[in-house]
C-alpha cells in the first residue's frame, strides 16, 4: 500500500522552486502580462518551453512566435498561467516513461491539446474565470503523479492487469486509496486553487457529479474533452485512454454541443 | 488491447472515439489472436463506451473481422449498441453486413457454443423475414425456444407479457446469411426498384448477372417498380428492349409498375411493349390478382439456353454444398439425414406425389443452381419452427421454404467465401410440384444425392 504521505511528498515537489517562474506566475495571477513577460524572459528553459507549446499545430497559428511577449499576449492572462502551469508540470515528467507509452514530446502535446481545446470550451460556455481555465492543467499532472506511483509498484500493477481487465485507474485507488482525480484535487489543493476547482476535477471523473450546477457542467465538458483526445491513437497506444472508466450516461446531454464545438462529423 | 472472455465470447471494450485513425490503435489482428487461443468462439467488439463512430472507424475492425471469420470460421461482429447506432450500421453497409450484430452480450450469449444455459424462451422479431428465420434456426440449433413475432404490432404486443420470455430480440443480425438483392413476392416474382431519371447509368447499375442467373434458376415474371421515376431516355429504352428480349429467350415476363409517361415520350412505352414489357398502373393489379400472377410468372417452357457441364472447381466443393443443406435440415427436422445413392446424370425424380421444390442459384467465382426437392411431410416439419406453428397452406409452407433454401444459400456462400471463392446468390425460387421444377431442369446435367430423413426422401442437385 502506497501512504498519502508519500503520495504527498511527490505532490510536494510539483511547485519548483525556480524563483522566475513563481513570480510569473504571481504576476499572471495579478493580471500583469506585460510585468510577467518581462521577468519570464530571464528564464530561457521557460521560453524554449513557451516557444514550443504556442508554435505547435493544435494552437493553430500561421507565423511561428518567438517572443515572450507576444506568446502572453495571444494566449491572454488565463492561457499565459495556464502555459506557466504546464511548465512547471513538465519539470516533474519524467526522463523515461515506464507504465505509460509516453516521451517528452508526446506529453507535451497532450499538455497543449488539453489546454486548447479546453480554452475553445471555457470560451464557448463563457466562462471567464481564469482558475477554471486552467484547471485542465491538472490532469496531466495527475498523470505524472500516477506514473510515479505506479512505478513504485509496477510488478504489482502488471500482475493485476495480467489477471483481470481492471482499468488502471482502479489498481491507483486499490494501491494508495486514491484515484486519479483525488490525485489531481490533492495537487489543486497545493497550487491553492479554489474550492470549486477541486469540484470540477471530482466531477469530471464521470462517478462524482457535483451538486451545483454550473461546476457539473463543467466536469461533463472536462470528461468528454478527456475521452476525446484519449482516443487519439498516440494515447490509445501510450496506454491512457483505458487508464480511466468513460462514463457516457454522464456526458450524454452535452454531446451534439461537443461535437459541434469541435466540428466532428 | 485485451478482451474480457466469457462463456467462449471474447469482447473488447473500446472506448471514446472510433474513427479511422483511431480504429488499428485500439484493436489490433494480434490481439485477437491472442483471444482466439484462450478458446473463444465468438469474437465481439462492444459499443458501450463509443460515444461516437464512423464508417472508416469501423471499417478497420470489419477488415480483421473477415480475416478471422475466413480463418476460424467464428462468429464476429459488434455488440452493446442502441438503436441510433444500429441504424447507422444499416446506413453505412445498406445490404452488405458480412458480420453479426447483437444488441446486448446476453443476446450474443444465446448464439455462443460454450453458452452453458439452455432451454430459454426467446422471443424475436426482425424486419428482415430472412433474419427473422436465420436467427430462429440458429437459436434452436443451440437448444433454445424461439418465439418469432411475424410483425412490429405482433412483437409490441408480445413484449407486454410480463415474464413470458427470457430474453428479448430486436435490432439484431446476424451476418452469415444471404444477401437482399431484390424483393420476392409470393408466386415467384421478383421486384426491382428503379426511380429518378433512367440513363445509360441503368446499364451500370442493374445487376444483370443476378438476373440472368435468376432466369437460369427458374423465375419468370420480374416486376420493375417505377413509381419514383421521373423519366426515361433512349439509353435506358434501349437497355430495356435489350433486357425483354433475352429475357423472352426463357419465356420470361417483365412488367413495369407505376411509370408516369408525362416526361417520357409515350412513343416510349410503345416501343417497349412492343419488345413484351407489359404496363400495370398499381403494383396490386399484378399481386393481388392470383390468375395473372400465375400466367405471367408460371414457366411454361424449359430454359433451354445455358445447358453447361459441371466443372472440376463445383465438383470439388460439392461437399459444402451438401453439407449447407443437410445441415440445416437436420436441424429443422431434428432428423438424421442419410446417404441413399449418388450420381452425375440428369436429375430423375421417381415419385413424383406429395413433393414440393425449390432451388437457388449462385454466381460469382463459380456458378450454379442448388435444387432442393422435399416431401411435403419434410417440408412441414421443417418449417414449423420457422412458422411458429403446424400449418397445411402450402403458399405458407412454399414462402417459409424458400427462406430456409435462403439460409442454405447463405450458407454456402459463407463456407465458398472461407476458401476464398467470392459468390453472389439469388432469390429462392419455389415450385408447387415436382414438374414445375422439371421443366427448368430438363437436359441438365448435374450431381444428383439422394437422402433419407427417417425413410423421407428428399433430393439434392447441384447443376449449371
Amino acid at each position: 500500500m502506497i501512504t498519502i504521505q508519500q503520495i504527498d511528498s511527490f505532490i510536494e515537489k510539483i511547485p519548483p522552486s525556480p524563483k522566475i517562474l513563481q513570480e510569473t506566475l504571481s504576476l499572471l495571477n495579478q493580471g500583469e502580462l506585460i510585468k510577467a513577460a518581462k521577468v519570464a524572459q530571464n528564464d530561457s528553459a521557460l521560453n524554449a518551453y513557451l516557444k514550443e507549446l504556442v508554435n505547435k499545430p493544435v494552437y493553430g497559428f500561421k507565423n511561428e512566435i518567438n517572443e515572450i511577449s507576444q506568446i502572453f499576449g495571444i494566449l491572454g492572462v488565463s492561457g499565459s498561467q495556464q502555459a506557466a502551469y504546464n511548465y512547471m508540470i513538465s519539470l516533474l515528467s519524467p526522463a523515461k516513461w515506464k507504465l505509460f507509452k509516453l516521451n517528452k514530446s508526446s506529453f507535451y502535446d497532450l499538455q497543449a491539446g488539453l489546454s486548447a481545446e479546453w480554452q475553445k470550451i471555457t470560451t464557448y460556455l463563457k466562462i471567464k474565470d481564469k482558475d477554471v481555465q486552467s484547471a485542465v492543467a491538472l490532469l496531466p499532472a495527475s498523470i505524472i503523479v500516477s506514473e510515479a506511483l505506479f512505478c513504485e509498484r509496477l510488478n504489482d500493477v502488471k500482475l493485476l492487469r495480467s489477471v483481470d481487465e481492471i482499468d488502471l485507474n482502479t489498481i491507483l485507488q486499490r494501491l494508495c486509496s486514491m484515484d486519479l482525480f483525488d490525485i489531481s484535487q490533492r495537487i489543486a489543493q497545493k497550487w491553492e486553487m479554489p474550492q470549486k476547482i477541486a469540484g470540477i476535477i471530482q466531477a469530471s471523473s464521470g462517478v462524482k457529479p457535483s451538486a451545483d450546477e454550473t461546476t457539473d457542467l463543467l466536469g461533463k465538458w472536462m470528461h468528454l474533452l478527456l475521452f476525446y483526445t484519449l482516443s487519439k491513437p498516440a494515447y490509445i497506444e501510450a496506454g491512457l485512454n483505458d487508464f480511466i472508466d468513460f462514463q457516457i450516461d454522464y456526458v450524454s446531454d452535452i454531446y451534439e454541443d461537443f461535437t459541434k464545438l469541435m466540428e466532428i462529423s | 488491447m485485451r478482451a474480457v472472455i466469457r462463456d467462449g465470447i471474447g469482447v473488447f471494450h473500446p472506448q471514446g472515439f472510433l474513427d479511422g485513425s483511431s480504429g488499428s490503435s485500439f484493436l489490433s489482428i494480434e490481439d485477437i489472436d491472442a483471444t482466439l487461443k484462450s478458446n473463444a468462439s465468438m469474437i465481439l467488439v462492444s459499443l458501450k463506451k463509443v460515444i461516437f463512430f464512423n464508417r472508416n472507424g469501423l471499417d478497420t475492425f470489419v477488415k480483421m473481422f473477415q480475416k478471422v471469420r475466413s480463418e476460424n470460421h467464428i462468429i464476429v461482429g459488434f455488440c452493446d449498441y442502441d438503436k441510433k447506432k444500429y441504424d447507422a450500421f444499416k446506413k453505412f453497409y445498406n445490404n452488405d453486413l458480412t458480420f453479426s450484430l447483437f444488441k446486448t452480450q446476453e443476446i450474443a450469449s444465446l448464439f455462443a457454443d460454450g453458452f452453458k444455459e439452455k432451454n430459454k424462451n426467446v422471443l424475436l422479431y426482425s424486419e428482415d423475414k430472412s433474419q427473422r428465420a436465420a436467427l430462429a434456426i440458429e437459436l434452436h440449433d443451440n437448444g433454445h425456444n424461439p418465439i418469432v413475432a411475424q410483425t412490429q404490432e405482433e412483437f409490441v404486443q408480445k413484449t407486454k407479457v410480463k415474464g413470458a420470455y427470457d430474453v428479448i430480440i430486436e435490432n439484431t443480425y446476424l451476418g452469415q446469411t444471404g444477401q437482399k438483392v431484390a424483393t420476392r413476392v409470393t408466386g415467384n416474382a421478383i421486384i426491382y426498384t428503379v426511380s429518378s431519371f433512367l440513363d445509360a447509368e441503368i446499364g451500370n447499375t442493374f445487376n444483370v448477372a443476378y438476373h440472368n442467373n435468376s432466369l437460369n434458376v427458374g423465375f419468370r415474371l420480374f416486376i420493375f417498380d417505377a413509381y419514383k421515376v421521373v423519366s426515361m431516355n433512349i439509353h435506358a429504352l434501349n437497355f430495356f428492349s435489350k433486357l425483354a428480349s433475352s429475357s423472352a429467350e426463357y419465356n420470361a415476363t417483365i412488367c413495369f409498375v407505376g411509370m408516369s409517361f408525362d416526361k417520357t415520350p409515350l412513343a416510349f412505352k410503345e416501343t417497349l411493349e412492343d419488345a413484351g414489357i407489359m404496363f400495370f398502373a398499381q403494383m396490386d393489379d399484378i399481386l393481388q390478382n392470383k390468375k395473372l400472377l400465375e400466367e405471367l410468372g408460371a414457366s411454361s417452357m424449359a430454359a433451354v439456353k445455358n445447358k453447361r457441364a459441371l466443372n472440376k472447381v463445383l465438383v470439388t466443393e460439392l461437399p459444402r454444398f451438401i453439407d449447407a443443406a443437410v445441415t440445416t435440415i437436420e436441424m429443422m427436422t431434428n432428423s438424421k439425414a442419410v446417404k441413399d445413392a449418388a450420381k452425375v446424370d440428369k436429375i430423375e425424380i421417381p415419385d413424383k406425389d406429395d413433393k414440393i421444390a425449390s432451388s437457388i442459384g449462385f454466381y460469382g467465382d463459380i456458378d450454379g443452381m442448388v435444387m432442393l426437392v422435399f416431401p411435403l411431410g419434410i417440408a412441414k416439419k421443417a418449417c414449423e419452427l420457422l412458422i411458429g406453428e403446424s400449418t397445411d397452406d402450402k403458399e405458407l409452407i412454399l414462402d417459409t421454404l424458400a427462406e430456409l433454401v435462403n439460409i442454405v444459400g447463405g450458407k454456402v456462400k459463407t463456407l465458398l467465401a472461407d476458401e476464398h471463392i467470392s459468390v453472389d446468390i439469388t432469390l429462392p425460387r419455389t415450385y408447387h410440384n415436382v414438374d414445375g421444377l422439371l421443366e427448368v431442369a430438363a437436359g441438365k446435367k448435374g450431381v444428383q444425392v439422394d437422402l433419407s430423413f427417417d425413410n423421407d426422401k428428399f433430393l439434392f442437385f447441384l447443376t449449371r
